[in-house]
């Protein structure tokens, strides 16, 4: 892994909480590192661990998912069920060999433009740290 | 543990014989060797063929599920009689689980509940015990199994062919019956799961490259999904075209994608009957995922899947003081 290698983050943030953090972040001219892609889903319950997989197939070295606090999802209770079902499925692709660096997951409400720097730098880091995801990543084949 | 064949198929044939019940799934003799095929019995005269033995490894509550459900006739009366089922400790867990799922009603089904004192691993038997073409029999006799075949009885330790998931079997009575058949068995000392850990004990790499030689063999045949006693989603994101979730391309990237949608589908889920395994073509041992997601669920969300027909499942619940040492 070469000293200077920027990786790919996706991250996948509620339009209710981190969303908003985020573009607080912004309008606060936070810096935080450039490498995050953000894609916006209406409730981080709405994340398909199959979103995760994609992701990393599709070329993203780290991915994070970042919703509201428990108790301050816009829909009730979303959250609760992502924090369910993403805590298995990083426990279970820790055990098919995933570096656990590569996924994070976050709650970061609409006034924390400061949290999410951290969160983002957090993330960014720790996938520089986990280098370049070649485990099963999307081969394109040569004819 | 004494079965007696007698008994089974006196009530079968009674079961099968009521008005109210479509036709019984059961165990009967295969055509060669250590084969069991499932026998779907109208009339109490096809009773007579059914049996109960060690080599009865199949789950037959993915009958429930994958019967075709053909439109009702114009005019005509959908047939809502009942499936009766043989079921052994394991498999009674899957019909419970998807009670909870609401994937069959209670009142859709008559479990014949065959308490198993374990059964054997066909594969390992014929390793030691070659394949003939001569149908063989099987029975428990206490700590061991007796193959009978050709006029000849051969004793072989119970541990030496008995199945993976029996060593790890907490639940070797049915949990849930209508009738049931002989007499309870006691439960056993608990192997300890050695595959998962010594996977747990390796370092990520170590893990990465285990699975990256198991997935690499796929052939993505499908047999562990249809196998499966829960993996009955009418609409299957393995088939879908639009959006495609999992590409049908066999290469390791897509066969990886494929096993980690399918295990963790079965999170919280799986009852770990073994079946995935057993039919894997390729000798991926699916087990090992389904068995370290099994513990991960029964450990940090103390829930266990196929126990309570009132539970409520587990990926479409939640507690407010889930672990969350994860998040950031």
């Amino acid at each position: 892994m070469s000293a200077n290698f920027e990786p790919n983050v996706v991250a996948f943030l509620c339009n209710w909480c981190s969303y908003a953090g985020a573009d607080l972040a912004g309008t606060s001219r936070v810096n935080y590192p450039s490498n995050i892609q953000i894609i916006r889903v209406m409730c981080s319950g709405r994340v398909n661990p199959l979103y995760v997989m994609n992701a990393l197939q599709q070329g993203a070295d780290g991915v994070l998912v970042s919703g509201c606090h428990p108790g301050d999802c816009h829909y009730m209770e979303g959250n609760f069920y992502a924090r369910r079902r993403l805590g298995m499925l990083k426990d279970l692709m820790e055990f098919v060999g995933v570096d656990p660096k590569r996924f994070h997951m976050s709650w970061v409400s609409a006034s924390e433009g400061h949290k999410w720097k951290e969160v983002v730098e957090k993330t960014v880091e720790d996938a520089k740290e986990a280098g370049p995801f070649e485990g099963f990543r999307r081969r394109q084949i040569d004819w | 543990m004494k079965m007696d064949l007698e008994q089974l198929r006196k009530t079968a044939a009674e079961v099968a014989a009521r008005e109210e019940v479509k036709y019984l799934v059961g165990w009967k003799q295969g055509t060669y060797g250590y084969r069991v095929a499932p026998a779907f019995v109208e009339d109490a005269a096809g009773a007579a063929e059914l049996i109960f033995s060690p080599l009865c490894t199949a789950n037959l509550a993915t009958y429930l599920t994958l019967a075709e459900q053909l439109p009702v006739p114009r005019g005509g009366e959908p047939d809502d009689r009942k499936v009766a089922l043989m079921v052994k400790g394991c498999d009674s867990r899957a019909v419970t689980q998807l009670l909870v799922e609401k994937g069959i009603e209670r009142d859709e089904v008559v479990v014949i509940g065959c308490p198993c004192p374990g059964v054997v691993d066909a594969a390992l038997l014929a390793e030691k015990y070659p394949e003939t073409e001569e149908p063989a029999e099987m029975k428990w006799d206490g700590e061991n199994f007796l193959l009978i075949r050709g006029g000849e009885e051969t004793k072989i330790a119970r541990n030496e062919i008995l199945a993976e998931k029996c060593r790890l079997c907490r639940y070797p009575n049915p949990v849930v019956s209508d009738i049931m058949l002989g007499e309870e068995v006691e439960t056993w000392d608990l192997a300890e799961d050695e595959g998962v850990q010594e996977l747990e004990n390796r370092d990520v790499d170590g893990r990465a490259e285990y699975w990256a030689e198991q997935f690499d063999k796929c052939v993505r045949c499908y047999s562990c999904r249809n196998v499966c006693p829960l993996c009955y989603c009418q609409d299957c994101i393995l088939d879908r075209l639009n959006p495609t979730w999992v590409n049908r391309s066999v290469n390791f990237s897509e066969n990886t994608a494929f096993n980690i949608a399918r295990a963790f589908h079965l999170a919280g889920r799986c009852i770990e009957c073994g079946e995935c395994e057993r039919v894997c073509p390729a000798n991926i041992p699916l087990g090992k995922l389904n068995r370290k997601l099994a513990r991960e669920v029964r450990d940090k969300y103390d829930f266990e899947p196929g126990v309570d027909p009132d539970a409520e499942p587990f990926q479409a619940s939640f507690k407010p003081d889930d672990p969350e040492d994860f998040i950031l």
